[in-house]
């Protein structure tokens, strides 16, 4: 304990540094001015920190983080670098200070073992300076490239620098070295590739072949934060806010970067391939500090932690990866990143709680979820949420923990579809910001059609396979395409992205799945016969592929432009690169940053529409662009192209020449999907997005609505960044139509829309042996015809009450169920009920006739669900010696324990409610006890419960005792109250 | 398991009332393998081949001449091998072993000092049939019978001949073969519901053994 307290006054004051914002992950070491740069010395144990402001490098112990020395050296030292043989820490001088004054631009060579110093005038201001791997530091000035040597002090000028004017000194208050010096270098772990960053250019120096290549670039915020991060071998870099590779091309940036040079900082940690990173996000001007942990090839954010201040400049490694030290606003902030996991986190178990309401079951449900600290600490933590009906309990403790989430659903009765609720994770210790839980409530009606599918995250395309049984399902917030099989619709794989994918599109031969993104010059592509990664296409610079669509002749990219002219971009899967359309026919080639392309299946055509209410029309035939109108002043939701040279955009069905030829109505909502199947449309809106959705079916030659149909949750509409939405996916099967809703997908048959006839009961039996002796608790089959519109068999826990689109009740109560088909249900009778009750069914096509029966308070029936070989329908019954099912061949010995598995043995004590798996920690005994006996002789019962984990299975532990009667065909009777039932079974010595 | 301690009790008085007049002894063992018929078994659903297992065998007896050219011996053999079950191509077997115990009266036709004595034997006993397999919910053939873990006791009858031979002052060679008689052990093997087997089984032994000699 002493140890354990011992380590922990150690170790916290790391992890939690300041408290600016509660907890924090790291720790400041002031150093009384501004710090420009760092240099690692792992061989000494020191941090050199070149300390701007106050003309001095501060070396700082890596053993206690503490400013141990401080070297006077001339003024303004805005860079340094270690030689790598740590001999030599060479400093350069930023001293560009307007007339009167005279420059003093410099550097100064500082002999580590001899504590020597020797400066070097220099004509022009240096801006960064970086050591390769051959002992010799580049060192860029505002005028040239030069390699210097400090064992002999000489210099050799590389390149000149052109478009590059220093910033003058004094500069006005508030500015930081960042602002002031206009480079930054970087160098990759192994000491060969060198990237650099300047307002206007960007640099690249290949140590061995001592080949420097420039080029230049213009960004819009700038490239802030002022800093360049390099991999281990030199094939990824970081310069500001935009992931690169080797040659300069964009893989990925962060959104929303604010381009403050002064804020923010990151390094690469390649032996996890990750990115610590914190770039100030425009879209947050107040959120506290931040450090993001992503994945190092397309920026996907893993997790988020809170730092005590902001970063500001170059950050370092430790060679072990464990320690992390940033220029901050401060000095340096010292981050124990391989430490993290001693840090006290907090997280919630699931993404997302779904509970599903249905018009049978109108009580207050509840779930289970873990709120737990990734690295298995305990830390303290509260839930909060805002939404009436949704309550916490408890809503505060420490990790790990249980938090039962309920939900009532005659809070959300008028929504009529799913209603998504927020629970806040907060901490005072935790250093780490976490991510709400989703809880998602739906409380559908009878006639609402579809089984909806949970997936968590941020939804915004949907794509079925036109060659095989799948669809593909964008998920922005996690860089992933989620591929689903469309015979079961369970996901079979997970496919990265560039960063904020935003649309799919397949090529015309069907063989490569194309991805589209908005902060990636890159676009992923993949084989979907092998699901595996194929080479990117390369994008122009500058150019974003937000939206992408193959026809039979060309590959079209709508492209969002760094600059004012947004264009459309030809693609070319064989180069893998892509070029800037010089026109669309004979309309310029420029059109709206929200602008959408969609193929027509038949691959004759693309049509392209804006959000400013342009649309137009790419003709394969003729490969070029043929219509261009824009009737419209805006546009928004559903984009779609028919085989038949028909065109939907947004609420508007356009002919070949793209002329509106009719509007859809919008009294059902906004527009959200549209899809053409054959020469039929299927169009989806939605009301709001808690409210149920609608599917129409639409004649395509008039635009006139012949069927609307509520569906059961409301599919996903766009916002002003993206303004246009797909989202019916018509499976390639037509087994199924996918619509991506609110809390992921909806399955629809694809006959959604036939009418249905009332279910009908013709039998109902115990699941056990299928005879009528039925008890409170028990499990039960339920014959028929017109059960339920499709086969589902549950896996969810507790059961659910209603299952593809049906549910039970009896005597008013909901019955768990476990499966549904149309002529048999399986379910498990409440435990509240006995006696003469009444069993009513309410499904799609309506609600059956009241179904009669009587509930026995105990009706014991063993299971005949045994197998052994060709034998089928056996008795559950059990030899606790070998584990194995009675049989001829295994029969039961004088002396044995056997364990009876069997159904409707009533309630228990403890009680557990139906639906829910028997405790294992409390053992639930039935009330009325069962008798067993074998041949007329007593067995001994050593106990008869619930089976623990299993949902309405009993089992009778019974030992036999020595005078057991043998024989081949024995009769094992169980009898309870005036219930029994009777199976013969063999009996030896 | 009363009943067969009476029957081990009366084979042992058997032996003792000979032994009073003993003017010989002969304690020995030997070793052999053992053959047993096989019993059909007629079932709703065919017919099916059944017997205990073939196998190895092990024996110990007492031997006592009484007279010039007869005597008897007490003893035991042991015999294990798998059950056997077989009907059409289908076969199932079911570990398993044997006891038994009797007292075999001997004809010599040689008298006592002779080297080499051929001798006849019958006697009566009985035997234990163990089915020691592992159990399993489901067996072959099991629509017609049953091998089973399980202990089946019955009388044995027991004839033999065989040879004797001098192989030093106090050690005698043996070679013999008995055929052991049971009723079928139809608890190890069971018929199954509306099967029938009945009947008799034999065993064929057959036994090389060591024996030492007492002083006359």
């Amino acid at each position: 304990m002493l140890r354990k307290l011992l380590i922990g006054a150690v170790v916290l004051p790391v992890l939690c540094g300041g408290a600016a914002w509660g907890a924090t992950f790291g720790k400041v070491v002031a150093i009384g001015g501004a710090a420009s740069d760092l240099a690692l010395d792992e061989a000494r144990g020191y941090l050199y920190i070149s300390n701007f402001t106050a003309n001095r490098v501060e070396v700082m112990s890596l053993a206690n983080n503490a400013i141990q020395t401080s070297i006077n050296v001339a003024s303004q030292p805005s860079a340094l670098a270690l030689s790598p043989d740590g001999r030599y820490l060479v400093v350069a001088h930023y001293g560009n200070f307007a007339a009167p004054a005279s420059p003093v631009n410099g550097i100064t060579v500082i002999d580590l073992s001899t504590g020597g110093k020797q400066t070097f005038a220099l004509g022009n201001p240096p801006l960064g300076v970086a050591f390769g791997l051959d002992g010799l530091a580049l060192l860029v000035t505002s005028q040239e490239f030069l390699l210097f040597d400090p064992v002999s002090g000489s210099t050799q000028t590389l390149n000149t620098v052109s478009g590059l004017t220093p910033n003058t000194l004094p500069q006005a208050p508030a500015s930081f070295p960042p602002n002031i010096v206009a480079a930054s270098i970087g160098v990759s772990g192994d000491g060969l590739h060198m990237y650099g960053l300047t307002d206007t250019f960007l640099f690249s120096y290949e140590v061995n072949s001592r080949t420097l290549s420039v080029v230049g670039y213009v960004s819009q915020p700038p490239q802030g934060p002022r800093v360049v991060s390099v991999n281990r071998d030199g094939a990824l870099f970081l310069a500001g806010w935009v992931l690169r590779d080797s040659l300069r091309r964009d893989l990925a940036e962060f959104p929303n970067a604010t381009g403050a040079l002064n804020v923010g900082g990151h390094v690469f940690d390649s032996s996890r391939n990750l990115i610590y990173a914190q770039i100030p996000d425009s879209t947050a001007p107040n959120a506290p500090p931040a450090l993001q942990i992503l994945d190092s090839d397309n920026l996907s954010v893993r997790e988020r932690l809170l730092l005590p201040e902001n970063l500001a400049g170059k950050g370092v490694l430790t060679s072990d990866s464990n320690t992390m030290y940033a220029v901050s606003d401060s000095g340096v902030l010292v981050l124990p990143v391989g430490s993290l996991a001693q840090a006290h986190r907090v997280a919630a178990s699931q993404e997302d709680v779904v509970f599903r309401g249905n018009y049978c079951d109108r009580r207050v449900s509840t779930q289970q979820i873990t709120i737990m600290d990734p690295g298995g600490g305990n830390t303290a933590f509260s839930l909060a949420t805002t939404t009436p009906g949704v309550t916490i309990s408890p809503s505060s403790g420490v990790t790990p923990a249980t938090v039962k989430i309920s939900v009532d659903p005659n809070a959300f009765q008028n929504q009529k579809g799913t209603a998504a609720a927020t629970i806040t994770i907060a901490s005072g210790q935790a250093v780490n910001i976490p991510r709400p839980i989703r809880v998602l409530i739906n409380t559908k009606e009878p006639d609402q059609r579809g089984t909806f599918v949970n997936v968590p995250g941020k939804l915004v395309d949907i794509l079925a396979d036109p060659a095989r049984d799948r669809f593909y399902i964008l998920r922005q917030d996690t860089n992933q395409v989620l591929v689903f099989d469309g015979t079961n619709n369970t996901q079979i794989a997970a496919l990265r992205t560039s960063n904020v994918p935003t649309q799919l599109a397949i090529t015309f031969d069907r063989r490569y799945l194309l991805i589209g993104s908005n902060n990636s010059q890159i676009i992923p592509v993949y084989d979907l016969e092998t699901l595996q990664p194929q080479a990117p296409v390369v994008m122009p610079p500058g150019h974003y592929p937000r939206s992408i669509a193959a026809s039979a002749k060309a590959i079209l990219a709508a492209c969002r432009v760094a600059g004012s002219t947004h264009t459309i971009d030809r693609v070319d899967l064989i180069s893998r690169t892509a070029v800037e359309l010089p026109s669309l026919g004979v309309f310029k080639n420029s059109v709206n940053i929200n602008t959408n392309l969609v193929a027509s299946p038949n691959g004759s055509s693309i049509l392209a529409v804006s959000a400013d209410g342009t649309v137009m029309l790419y003709n394969a035939n003729v490969d070029s662009f043929t219509a261009s109108r824009k009737d419209f002043t805006a546009l928004s939701g559903a984009y779609a192209a028919s085989a038949y040279d028909q065109y939907v955009a947004g609420n508007n069905l356009l002919n070949s020449s793209l002329v509106p030829i009719a509007t859809f109505e919008t009294s059902t909502g906004q527009s959200s999907g549209f899809a053409f199947v054959d020469a039929m449309g299927l169009r989806t809106t939605a009301g709001n997005a808690s409210g149920p959705g609608v599917i129409q079916r639409i004649d395509s030659s008039t635009g006139l609505v012949f069927r609307a149909t509520r569906i059961a949750e409301a599919p996903l509409v766009g916002d002003a960044n993206y303004a246009f939405t797909r989202t019916i996916a018509p499976l390639y099967s037509r087994n199924a139509i996918v619509n991506l809703t609110t809390s992921g997908f909806t399955v629809l048959p694809w006959a959604y829309d036939e009418s249905v006839a009332p279910p009908r009961i013709d039998r109902i039996v115990n699941a056990a042996d299928l005879t009528p002796a039925l008890a409170p608790g028990g499990l039960v089959s339920i014959f028929g015809s017109q059960l339920g519109p499709v086969n589902v068999a549950t896996q969810e826990i507790p059961l659910p009450t209603a299952l593809g689109d049906s549910c039970l009740t009896v005597n008013g109560m909901p019955a768990p169920m476990l499966f549904v088909s149309p002529n048999q249900i399986n379910a498990q009778l409440p435990f509240e009920t006995n006696g003469n009750v009444t069993l009513i069914l309410r499904t799609p096509g309506g609600v059956s006739d009241n179904f009669n029966l009587t509930l026995l308070p105990g009706a014991p029936s063993v299971f005949r669900s045994g197998v052994a070989g060709p034998d089928t329908n056996l008795a559950t019954i059990v030899r606790d010696a070998n584990n194995t099912i009675v049989t001829p061949s295994n029969p039961v010995h004088r002396g044995d324990t056997l364990v009876i598995y069997a159904t409707g043995l009533g309630q228990t004590s403890p009680p557990v409610p139906a639906g829910v798996p028997a405790p294992a920690d409390s053992l639930a005994g039935v009330l009325v006890p069962p008798k067993v006996d074998l041949g007329g002789t007593p067995l001994t019962v050593l106990f008869a419960g619930l089976t623990p984990g299993q949902v309405g299975v009993y089992q009778i532990n019974v030992t036999v005792p020595k005078n057991a009667p043998t024989g081949l065909s024995v009769p094992l009777t169980i009898s309870q109250g005036a219930a029994s039932t009777s199976m013969n079974v063999r009996v030896i010595d | 398991m009363r009943c067969d301690t009476r029957l081990v009790r009366a084979i042992i008085l058997l032996a003792a009332a000979p032994a009073a007049f003993a003017q010989r002894w002969e304690f020995g063992g030997g070793a052999g393998f053992g053959f047993y018929t096989s019993r059909d078994v007629h079932g709703e659903s065919g017919v099916a081949s059944a017997r205990p297992g073939n196998g190895l065998s092990a024996s110990a007896w007492l031997t006592n001449d009484t007279g010039r050219r007869l005597g008897g011996e007490i003893r035991y053999d042991y015999q294990r091998g798998d059950m056997r079950l077989s009907s059409g191509g289908t076969t199932a077997g079911f570990g398993g072993q044997s006891h038994a115990i009797h007292y075999d009266f001997q004809l010599h036709f040689a008298p006592k000092d002779a080297r080499t004595r051929p001798f006849l034997a019958f006697g009566a006993g009985a035997k234990i049939y163990q089915g020691t397999g592992t159990e399993v919910a489901y067996q072959p053939l099991n629509q017609i019978a049953l091998l089973t873990k399980t202990t089946d006791t019955r009388p044995l009858a027991s004839v033999g001949f065989g040879v004797k031979t001098r192989a030093g002052k106090r050690l005698g060679l043996r070679f013999e073969v008995h055929d052991f008689l049971t009723p079928f052990p139809d608890k190890v093997i069971a018929a199954a519901q509306n099967a029938k087997v009945g009947g008799w089984v034999q065993d064929f032994v057959a036994t090389v053994g060591l024996s030492v000699l007492t002083a006359q």
